[in-house]
C-alpha cells in the first residue's frame, strides 16, 4: 500500500489515481476549471497548482535520508505542479493552499491572469450564482484588478447552434466544451479558434453546433460563455429551486434536476448517476420543460354533444359521475382499458387494480419503440419511460394490429397518457362515435378528440417510479405544485426563496402556474368509491407498498432504497418466469 | 476580424464538397506524409502548407478539402489553420509583406517603414493592392530584432535593416519577378572570435 502525505495528513492509496481526484475525494478543496472527472486532463487552466515533493531515499540502503534535525529530507519539484494530471506516487508530500503560501499566491495570480480580459458582467450573466470562476475568485482571487488598459473584445452573442449561444469574451479557454464534443459526444463539432487573447471556441465555418448532446457544454462551461439560447436571461440561479427528477422523454431514465420558479420548470439539467447517465443528458430531454409547463390539461373537460368541436370545462364530481354513468351503461365486454408505458409504475398499478376490481378486465398497453433512434449512448429506441414497468405489472401487451382491432371493437375506451393519433396509430375517423375517456397531462391530439378528459399529474408533480430500458427502477419528486398540493406542507418538495417569502398577493407569484390536476391513484380511489370499493391511495408510496406485496420483483423496493442506491436494478426476467 | 469567421460560412458550397481538388500526385504525396507521423492529425500542418502553395490560401473551402482528404473533423482543420498566422485564411496578394512593428523594430522605425509602404502602395495595413500584387500586413516579432526594422516576404525571405530606398528596391525586384537575396548579417558589436570566447567562458 502506497502512502502520501497531504497537508500533513497521511493517506494510503492503491494504483495510480490522479492527485486532484484524490484530494477532492478527501473532501478537501482545490480550485480548478478545466478538469472534469470523465474527460482527459489537459491542465490548461493552471488553477489546481499544488506543491509536490518526495522523500529522499538512499539508493543503496533504501533508507530515508535525514537532515540535521533528524527529519526526512524532501526533494521538492522545482516548480508548483498542476494536480489534475499528476500521478500519485509512494512517499509523496503535497501541500495545498491550506498549508503553503506559495500555492495561495499561485491561485491568486492565475486568477488575476484569467480575469484580465473577463468582462465584469456578473450582474447580467446567466452563470452568476453557479459560476466556478465567480466562486473561486471570491475564495482565492485577488482583491482588485491592476489592469488599467482596455480589455480585449471578442464576438458576443454568437449563435453556435440552435440551442447554444456563445459569449466569447467570457470564455477562459478551458476547452471543456471542445473536449466534450471530441471525447463524449464524439461529434467533433467544436474547436478553439485563433490564439493568445483572441481565442475562443467555435464550429467549423458553415457548420452549426447541432449535436444532440450540445447543451451539456452549457453545464460544463465554468463561466457564462456558453449559455442556453432558450433559458438565457430567464431567471437568476438563486431564484429557482432545484428538485431531482427523471427524464421521461425516452426509456433511458436519465437522472435530471428540475429548476423551477413559481411552479414553472425553467430548465432541466443532468444529475450525476454513474449507473445511468454519468454527467450527461440529451438536448431532447431538456425540451421537456414545454411538456411540463405548456398546454397542460387543467380541470376535467367534457364534450357535451358528440358533434361539438371543443370540450367544455367540467367539475371533478361531474367527471367522476359521468365516468360512472358511461361505464355502468355499457356492456363490460365493450369497454377497453388502456395502460401506458408513459405512465409510472404506481399509476399503471393503481389503474390495473381499478380496472380489475370494477371493470373486471386486465388493462392492455402498447409499446412506443422507434427502431433506429437510439445511438448507444443516451438516446434509445424506446420512446416511453416505463415500458418495463408495464411489463412487470403484467399488463397485456398489444401489437399495433391487435390494438387497432381492440379499439375498433370497443365502444367505451379508458386510456392513459398515450397520444395514439400523433403517433399515427389511430386516425380521428377511427375513434368517431366512440366514448373515449382520456386520463392525460397535456392537450394532445388524443385529448382534443376525447369525450371526457381527466387531468392527471405529470412526472414533475408527483412521486412515482419508472423502470428504464436497463431495468433500473428510479423515482421522481414533486417539483411543481398542483392546485391541491402545498410546498410548505409537503416535505418532499423543495422551497426556493420566492416560494418561501412570496405570497399570492405579490406580483412575482402566479397562482395560474398551478395546474388543476390530481395523481391518478387519487382519482382512481375517488372513482372506486362510487362503486363502493375503497382503493384509497394518498401517495405513490401507498401504491408501491401494495404492489410490493403482490409482485415479487417489487418486494422491498422502497423510495428510500431507490434514493440510497441511485435506483435499484430489478431482475425482471426471473419474476416473469415465476409468474408465467 | 473576429466576426468574419462566421461570415465565411456564406461562401461555402452547400453540397458539402469542396470546390478545390488536390491532384493525383499530391494525394500520393499526402499518403507518404501520413506514414511519417503516428497520427493523421499531425499531417494537418504539411497538408495545409501544400494547399496554400497550390491555391494561394486556405479559406474555409480549402480547409474543408483538407479535412475531407485526411478524414479529419472540419473543426480540427479550421482550428489549426486559424491558430497560425502564416496560413492565409482568405485570398491574399501575390506577395505578402509582413512588416514587423514589434518592440525592437518599432524603436528602430518599423512604423515609419509601414507608413512608407502604406503611402507607396496606397493601401492600409491588412489590405491588398487592387492589382493583387501586394498585401501589406503588420506582424508581431519575427525573431530578427538584431536587424530591425525588418519585414518578411510571403512567409519566406527576410529583408533586414529597412530604409525607404531599400523598400523601393525590394518592391521593384518583386514586381519584376525576382526574389530579394538572402543577406547574411553578422551580429553587430560582437566579432566572430570574441563571440566564441564569450561562449566558451560561460561554459566553464
Amino acid at each position: 500500500m502506497a502512502e502520501i502525505v497531504i497537508d500533513g495528513i497521511t493517506y494510503s492509496f492503491d494504483g495510480k489515481p490522479k492527485l486532484l481526484d484524490f484530494i477532492l475525494s478527501k473532501d478537501k478543496d482545490v480550485p480548478f476549471f478545466c478538469y472534469h472527472p470523465s474527460m482527459s486532463a489537459p491542465a490548461n487552466c493552471r488553477m489546481c497548482m499544488v506543491k509536490v515533493g518526495q522523500y529522499v531515499k538512499n539508493r543503496e540502503t533504501g533508507d530515508y535520508e535525514l537532515d540535521d534535525q533528524g527529519e526526512r529530507q524532501i526533494r521538492w519539484f522545482p516548480k508548483l505542479q498542476t494536480s489534475c494530471n499528476m500521478d500519485m506516487m509512494d512517499d509523496m508530500i503535497v501541500h495545498t493552499h491550506e498549508t503553503d503560501d506559495l500555492v495561495k499566491r499561485a491561485h491568486k495570480d492565475t486568477l488575476e491572469m484569467i480575469l484580465i480580459n473577463h468582462p465584469l458582467d456578473c450582474p447580467i450573466c446567466d452563470q452568476a450564482g453557479e459560476c466556478p470562476l465567480q466562486i473561486q475568485t471570491y475564495k482565492y482571487g485577488p482583491e482588485g484588478s491592476r489592469f488599467e488598459v482596455k480589455k480585449q473584445h471578442k464576438p458576443k452573442h454568437v449563435q453556435l447552434g440552435p440551442r447554444v449561444t456563445l459569449d466569447a469574451e467570457r470564455c477562459i479557454n478551458c476547452t471543456r466544451c471542445t473536449r466534450f464534443t471530441d471525447e463524449i459526444s464524439q461529434s467533433h463539432q467544436l474547436t478553439i479558434t485563433r490564439r493568445g487573447d483572441k481565442n475562443h471556441p467555435t464550429t467549423a465555418p458553415g457548420t452549426e453546433f447541432d449535436d444532440p448532446y450540445s447543451m451539456n457544454t452549457i453545464d460544463l462551461c465554468p463561466v457564462g460563455a456558453l449559455t442556453s439560447t432558450d433559458f438565457r436571461f430567464k431567471a437568476r440561479v438563486w431564484e429557482m429551486n432545484q428538485t431531482p427528477g427523471l427524464d421521461i422523454t425516452n426509456g433511458k431514465g436519465v437522472n435530471v434536476d428540475l429548476w423551477t420558479r413559481d411552479n414553472v420548470v425553467l430548465r432541466i439539467t443532468p444529475r450525476h448517476n454513474p449507473h445511468v447517465n454519468e454527467y450527461w443528458m440529451t438536448d431532447k430531454g431538456r425540451d421537456a420543460i414545454h411538456l411540463y409547463n405548456e398546454e397542460r390539461l387543467s380541470t376535467p373537460a367534457i364534450r357535451l354533444h358528440p358533434k361539438d368541436i371543443s370540450l367544455v370545462m367540467s367539475s371533478w364530481d361531474n367527471a367522476y359521475q359521468t365516468t360512472q354513468e358511461i361505464v355502468e351503461s355499457t356492456d363490460p365486454k365493450q369497454i377497453l382499458v388502456l395502460g401506458s408505458p408513459y405512465a409510472s409504475v404506481e399509476e399503471n398499478g393503481a389503474w390495473m387494480q381499478f380496472s380489475e376490481a370494477i371493470l373486471k378486465q386486465l388493462p392492455s398497453y402498447t409499446t412506443h419503440i422507434e427502431k433506429g433512434s437510439g445511438d448507444g449512448f443516451l438516446l434509445v429506441d424506446d420512446q416511453a419511460p416505463n415500458t418495463h414497468g408495464c411489463e412487470l405489472l403484467g399488463l397485456k401487451k398489444r401489437t399495433k394490429a391487435a390494438f387497432k382491432k381492440a379499439v375498433a371493437e370497443a365502444k367505451v375506451i379508458l386510456s392513459l397518457h398515450d397520444d395514439y393519433i400523433e403517433r399515427g396509430w389511430l386516425s380521428e375517423e377511427e375513434i368517431k362515435g366512440k366514448t373515449w375517456i382520456y386520463f392525460g397531462t397535456n392537450h394532445t391530439q388524443m385529448a382534443k378528440a376525447a369525450t371526457l378528459t381527466i387531468p392527471i399529474t405529470c412526472a414533475v408533480e408527483h412521486t412515482a417510479s419508472y423502470i428504464n430500458v436497463d431495468q433500473r427502477i428510479q423515482r421522481t419528486y414533486p417539483a411543481k405544485e398542483t392546485k391541491y398540493t402545498n410546498r410548505r406542507l409537503d416535505l418532499e418538495m423543495s422551497e426556493g426563496r420566492l416560494d418561501r417569502f412570496g405570497t399570492k398577493f405579490d406580483h412575482w407569484v402566479n397562482e395560474d402556474h398551478k395546474v388543476d390536476c390530481k395523481p391518478l391513484w387519487e382519482i382512481v380511489g375517488d372513482l372506486s368509491l362510487l362503486w363502493g370499493h375503497t382503493l384509497s391511495y394518498r401517495h405513490g408510496r401507498d401504491v408501491l407498498d401494495a404492489l410490493g406485496s403482490k409482485i415479487p420483483a417489487l418486494e422491498g423496493v422502497t423510495y428510500q432504497a431507490m434514493d440510497d442506491q441511485r435506483g435499484l436494478l430489478l431482475t425482471l426476467s426471473e419474476t416473469q418466469e415465476a409468474s408465467s | 476580424m473576429s466576426q468574419k469567421s462566421s461570415d465565411n460560412g456564406a461562401s461555402l458550397s452547400q453540397n458539402g464538397t469542396s470546390a478545390y481538388k488536390f491532384t493525383k500526385e499530391q494525394l500520393a504525396e499526402i499518403e507518404v506524409l501520413k506514414t511519417k507521423y503516428p497520427e493523421v492529425q499531425a499531417v494537418t500542418l504539411p497538408v495545409l502548407w501544400m494547399a496554400q502553395d497550390t491555391f494561394g490560401h486556405v479559406d474555409p473551402e480549402v480547409q474543408r478539402l483538407v479535412a475531407q482528404t485526411l478524414d479529419l473533423p472540419e473543426s480540427h482543420v479550421h482550428g489549426v489553420a486559424e491558430f497560425y498566422t502564416q496560413y492565409f485564411k482568405e485570398p491574399k496578394g501575390k506577395h505578402v509583406l509582413d512588416v514587423c512593428t514589434c518592440l525592437s523594430c518599432h524603436l528602430c522605425g518599423g512604423m515609419d517603414i509601414l507608413g512608407y509602404l502604406e503611402n507607396k502602395l496606397g493601401i492600409k495595413a491588412g489590405e491588398t493592392t487592387p492589382d493583387g500584387q501586394f498585401t501589406l500586413q503588420e506582424a508581431e516579432c519575427l525573431g530578427a530584432c538584431g536587424y530591425a526594422p525588418m519585414m518578411q516576404i510571403t512567409n519566406d525571405v527576410y529583408v533586414n535593416h529597412l530604409t525607404p530606398e531599400k523598400v523601393d528596391r525590394v518592391l521593384d525586384q518583386l514586381a519584376s519577378g525576382q526574389t530579394p537575396d538572402f543577406e547574411s548579417i553578422p551580429m553587430p558589436l560582437v566579432s566572430t572570435t570574441s563571440n566564441n570566447k564569450a561562449a566558451g567562458g560561460s561554459d566553464e
